[in-house]
């Protein structure tokens, strides 16, 4: 009987527990001012940013001239022309087969230690290096050199036709050749630095990923969209880019969301229309369409980027993928990078300042830890100081969170407390 | 006998904790009672290794052939044993004691008594199964094998074993025969030296278990050099006062001049569950021992479980007999420097510290006496140091610093016989072996020797590693043993071209020293504590990976270049087809031949238009490019690696025995003798 009347009084303090945090997450809603105030400070601070940007977007070459000559960038290419240098190509492999000279492709290097981060470009880029070449007639690049004349041969097919494919669609049309997605995947990276162009340019996409809800409305292939009429589940952003044109927007700002889950939630409750916003998300790691249309927003509207990600070093992670390119596509960096993406939340310091339950925060793992500290080594990382102060302030405590942890304040404290107040303090790194 | 004579083995302490413990179970009694060395190792038979009918029956025959090694090579004779397992019915052993066999009367007391229900439940079962048969046969189904429904089996099932172990070896002196074999804690191999037995103990828990559980006798033949007359001894033993019982002892004709051991006993045991350890200690004594020759007969009633299996001789090199060494400073403890000082010859101070250690020169010897403090003096009588001098002896022992002991008193089985023992029971593909230099772990120096095969007969995928300590393979308790933990955990056999998975390894480890480290009661497992031991093994293994590494990639080069033309040939077919279908499009597309001006393309374009050149052509250049590199990288594989073959390994003609009439066929090189 006493221990059960223990058990009772023990779970009467727990409840008790988080009602001080609670009652302080509520009186954090009390410091919330209006709408409206809020709204005119966004305004204020989405003017002078979109003037200040009105900077014409650099390229290596007009930044240093010798650095365009080390490093590699590919460029949107029309479909003739690509076509014309791959038939060029296979016109010289033609030449060399028929003189018993086998053939061979020349492939300038993707790994790692090629990649550079570039802060006055504010990006990843690949060094130009000596390139490798890959003969038919060595053991170790036979392989490759068959693949990679199948897959040109291949997209020399789509471009004929004037149709796009997604890479599944390749690899299914020689599967027994190409085993593997993540080879012809691979090869396919390989094919644009060799031409030059980027894999939009080759017509060969990624099946669909990205979601984009909110103030948007843009064409889709001559479609026109209205993003705030699509539902909760938004608009799936089109794999191909080239179909997005005459994108319009009434919105303050891009709102960059890791995950679904989160961006259901601002989808329901109708965030966008409360305070005008695109919310974009591309459900963990970005796909390249999602990147090009971020970027394109960002260019053509002129919007400030918030991103809405997990307190730990893979939100992190996906964050600098959005910001400065990925080391596997690091040639078309030019086109896929969108800088300037401010941290809004959920940042390690969030975790204290909002009184996170400890039930919700998760311990960080040893790899976890690592990953952080690597993180703190990079270059886009030590660029921003907030960021490091933070990325130091969660490899100290050893704590993530989720954007979930702040669910414990209720389901919608998302919308209703935490992102207004964010916005309002304008608390973005 | 002095059985405080085990120097530093794990005995003493043993029996230290004996004389604790048991008294105070009896203290309800409060009577002060004396055990025999006999009757405490008859209740903790596990300690030496007789746990259960099947592992006595796998230590009895391991225990009878150390010592038959241990006798054939003390002589210098190349050791041939023959062991023989022979299986006795209840029967067969009720009548060997003189016991009528019984039928049973009140069948219900019995524990295997099958009660009326359960019999009623087994022939509902049995019925069930022949219906499910006949319903199977009826559908033309695969007739499986009938499961035979075994009866309840009994606890009285004792399976009762005959082990007969024979050797070419010294044998015993005729009148130490009993007290060799009848009283525990006596033997010869007390001593510092590397042995195979150390404890005094084999032969006779053989006994004992024996007697527990037969209750019959040993019988011993044997015979030395020389002597004219075989020893036969019956003996048995008198467990609670540790001394032999004689039944029979006498002088019997020795015709044909044999010299050796034949040592007989008959035991409970179970050949069923402990065949494979058997057959595997066999197995692995081969490869340690390629120089003796092992006969291994196991004989039942049943025709088709005998076994035989002959382990013949490899070489005639033997390992030099390990000598005697005296001990080192810094590994003696108090007991075995009061032992010393009783048991020596040498008069003073200073002759003793020289004599009775190793690595005590003269000076040294007066400089120790100078640090050990103003009561000594290298003249003073050795025999009258009092206690405390003694312990300062031994502190200064424990502080001062020696050199480190050699391994000349090691007896390695050498590289050479380890990688014969290899080749020849398990005829591997590769193998690899290798000889570490003589180590030191508190005291007691130790080598290291490694071998390492890869493929071969009988050999299961992935790590199979053969452990031998002092040269007796090691076969339970692998798991915790410094050879397999340092084999599993700490070697990279990716980096020496090594599937661990896929690959057929072979790992063997010997270790011999003057002491080696067992840990636990049953000697059959090295711990993973001690750094020097395990780094020994760690490096050994990896200098044998390293030169069968070299072969490896050899191999794989050799390899490489048969199936180089047939990889490049494999990928043609998608190459010109992928070049072709470009092509074709680009011929039949009007605007491309506008775009490619240049005159040879246009002539190919118009080549693949009128179809004169197809797939084919591509095809057959590419195959004729292919022929050319392979050709090319042929002759530069040629020029590298030169004409130089694996070396060739001598063959071992075994000697034929006795005189054979034959024919001799000359030529001007040899002489061909042919025996009909």
């Amino acid at each position: 009987m006493s221990e059960k009347k223990r058990r009772r009084s023990e779970a009467a303090t727990t409840s008790k527990k988080p009602r001080p945090s609670s009652s302080y997450a509520e009186s954090l809603r009390k410091q919330l001012k209006p709408d409206s105030e809020i709204l005119a400070s966004l305004r204020l601070f989405s003017a002078s940013s979109s003037s200040s940007s009105k900077t014409p977007d650099l390229t290596l070459a007009d930044l240093d001239p010798s650095s365009s000559s080390s490093s590699i960038s590919v460029s949107d290419r029309s479909s003739t022309s690509v076509k014309l240098s791959i038939e060029r190509l296979f016109l010289s492999l033609a030449r060399s087969i028929l003189s018993i000279n086998g053939f061979s492709f020349s492939i300038p290097s993707r790994s790692s230690s090629h990649h550079l981060f570039l802060p006055h470009l504010d990006r990843l880029v690949l060094l130009r290096s000596k390139p490798s070449s890959r003969p038919f007639s060595s053991l170790s690049t036979v392989r490759k050199a068959t693949v990679t004349a199948r897959v040109l041969s291949l997209v020399h097919a789509v471009l004929l036709r004037g149709i796009h494919v997604t890479k599944r669609d390749l690899f299914y049309t020689d599967v027994k050749l190409f085993g593997d997605q993540s080879q012809s995947d691979g090869v396919l990276d390989d094919v644009s630095v060799m031409l030059g162009c980027t894999r939009s340019s080759l017509h060969v996409v990624a099946s669909e990923k990205g979601v984009v809800v909110g103030r948007l409305i843009f064409s889709d292939d001559g479609d026109r969209i209205d993003c705030t009429k699509m539902g909760i589940g938004g608009k799936a952003i089109p794999p191909n880019i080239d179909r997005v044109s005459d994108l319009e927007s009434d919105a303050l700002f891009i709102l960059l969301v890791e995950k679904d889950a989160a961006f259901m939630r601002l989808a329901e409750d109708r965030f966008y229309n409360r305070f005008p916003c695109i919310i974009v998300t591309a459900k963990g790691q970005p796909d390249v369409a999602t990147r090009l249309f971020l970027k394109r927003m960002k260019v053509e509207l002129k919007l400030p980027v918030f991103a809405l990600v997990d307190s730990d070093p893979y939100g992190l992670k996906i964050l600098s993928v959005y910001m400065c390119g990925s080391k596997n596509m690091s040639y078309d960096s030019f086109n896929l990078a969108t800088p300037d993406i401010k941290w809004l939340g959920v940042r390690p310091s969030d975790l204290d300042k909002y009184q996170v339950p400890e039930q919700c925060r998760l311990p960080m793992t040893d790899q976890d830890v690592k990953a952080g500290k690597d993180l703190l080594e990079e270059d886009f990382v030590k660029r921003n100081e907030g960021w490091v102060r933070e990325l130091e302030t969660m490899v100290r405590t050893r704590q993530k969170a989720e954007i979930q942890a702040l669910s414990s304040f209720g389901f919608q404290y998302l919308t209703e407390v935490y992102l207004p107040l964010k916005l309002q303090q304008q608390d973005w790194l | 006998m002095d059985t405080e004579g085990s120097s530093g083995s794990p005995e003493e302490p043993k029996k230290a904790k004996r004389g604790r413990s048991k008294t105070p179970q009896k203290s309800n009694e409060s009577l002060l009672k004396q055990k025999s060395p006999a009757e405490f190792f008859a209740e903790n038979k596990n300690i030496a290794g007789f746990d259960n009918p099947g592992k006595s029956l796998y230590t009895t025959v391991r225990e009878l052939v150390e010592n038959s090694l241990d006798s054939a090579e003390s002589i210098s004779e190349l050791p041939v044993i023959e062991i023989a397992i022979e299986e006795i019915s209840k029967s067969k052993f009720n009548t060997m004691i003189g016991l009528v066999d019984r039928e049973r009367v009140d069948k219900e007391l019995y524990d295997d008594f099958e009660s009326t229900k359960a019999r009623e439940k087994r022939l509902a079962k049995e019925a069930r199964i022949q219906e499910i048969q006949a319903k199977n046969v009826a559908l033309g189904k695969k007739l499986k094998e009938a499961a035979t429904v075994k009866g309840v089996k009994g606890r009285g099932e004792a399976a009762f074993f005959r082990v007969t172990c024979k050797d070419n070896g010294r044998g015993m002196p005729h009148d130490d025969i009993p007290n060799m074999f009848g009283r525990v804690l006596s033997g010869t191999k007390y001593g510092l030296k590397q042995t195979r037995g150390k404890f005094g103990l084999g032969a006779k828990m053989a006994l004992i278990w024996s007697k527990m559980s037969t209750g019959l006798p040993i019988d011993i033949v044997s015979s030395m050099r020389g002597q004219n007359y075989v020893s036969f001894c019956r003996l048995d033993i008198d467990i609670h006062r540790n001394i032999p019982h004689v039944h029979l002892h006498e002088k019997r004709e020795n015709k044909d001049h044999w010299h050796g051991a034949e040592i007989q006993v008959i035991i409970e045991g179970n050949w069923t569950t402990y065949r494979s350890k058997i057959l595997h200690y066999m197995r692995q004594m081969a490869v340690i021992t390629p120089y003796a020759q092992f006969l291994f007969k196991f004989i039942s009633d049943t025709a088709d479980k005998n076994v035989t299996i002959r382990f013949a001789r490899r070489t005639d090199v033997m390992p030099p007999v390990p000598p005697e060494t005296k001990h080192h400073p810094s590994a003696v403890d108090l007991l075995l420097i009061k032992r010393l000082i009783t048991e020596t010859s040498k008069k003073n101070l200073l002759q003793f510290l020289q004599h009775e250690f190793v690595n005590i020169r003269k000076s040294y010897a007066e400089r120790l006496i100078g640090e050990m403090g103003p009561d000594f003096s290298p003249k003073m009588s050795v025999k009258s140091l009092t206690s405390q001098q003694i312990v300062r002896i031994h502190q200064l022992f424990r502080q001062a610093k020696f050199d480190d002991p050699s391994g000349d008193c090691l007896s390695p089985a050498g590289e050479y016989n380890l990688r014969l023992g290899i080749i020849k029971e398990l005829q591997p593909d590769l193998v690899a072996t290798y000889a570490g230099s003589p180590q030191v772990f508190e005291g007691h120096p130790f080598i290291v020797e490694a071998g390492i095969s890869l493929g071969g007969k009988d050999v299961k995928q992935g790590l199979n590693i053969f452990r031998f300590a002092n040269r007796i393979p090691l076969l339970f308790e692998q798991g915790a043993d410094v050879i397999t933990r340092t084999a599993l955990k700490r070697i990279n056999w990716n980096s020496y071209k090594i599937n661990q998975m896929q690959d057929k390894i072979g790992v063997f480890v010997s270790i011999v020293s003057t002491k080696i480290p067992f840990k636990g009661t049953g000697k059959e497992y090295i711990g993973d504590d001690i750094t020097e031991i395990s780094s020994a093994v760690k490096s050994a293994i990896q200098q044998c990976c390293l030169q069968l590494k070299s072969k490896i990639v050899k191999r794989l080069q050799a390899r490489e270049r048969q199936e180089r033309k047939r990889n490049l040939n494999r990928y043609i077919p998608d190459a010109s087809r992928a070049v072709m279908e470009v092509l074709q499009q680009m011929a039949h597309d009007p605007e491309a031949k506008q775009l490619h001006s240049d005159k040879e393309d246009d002539e190919i374009l118009k080549k693949v238009a009128s179809q004169e050149i197809s797939e084919m052509t591509l095809r057959e250049c590419l195959t004729q490019h292919v022929e050319q590199v392979d050709y090319e990288m042929a002759l530069e594989y040629a020029t590298q690696s030169g004409v130089n073959e694996e070396p060739r390994e001598a063959i071992y003609l075994n000697s034929l025995e006795g005189s054979h009439n034959f024919f001799n066929f000359h030529s001007p090189v040899f002489v061909f003798r042919l025996i009909p």
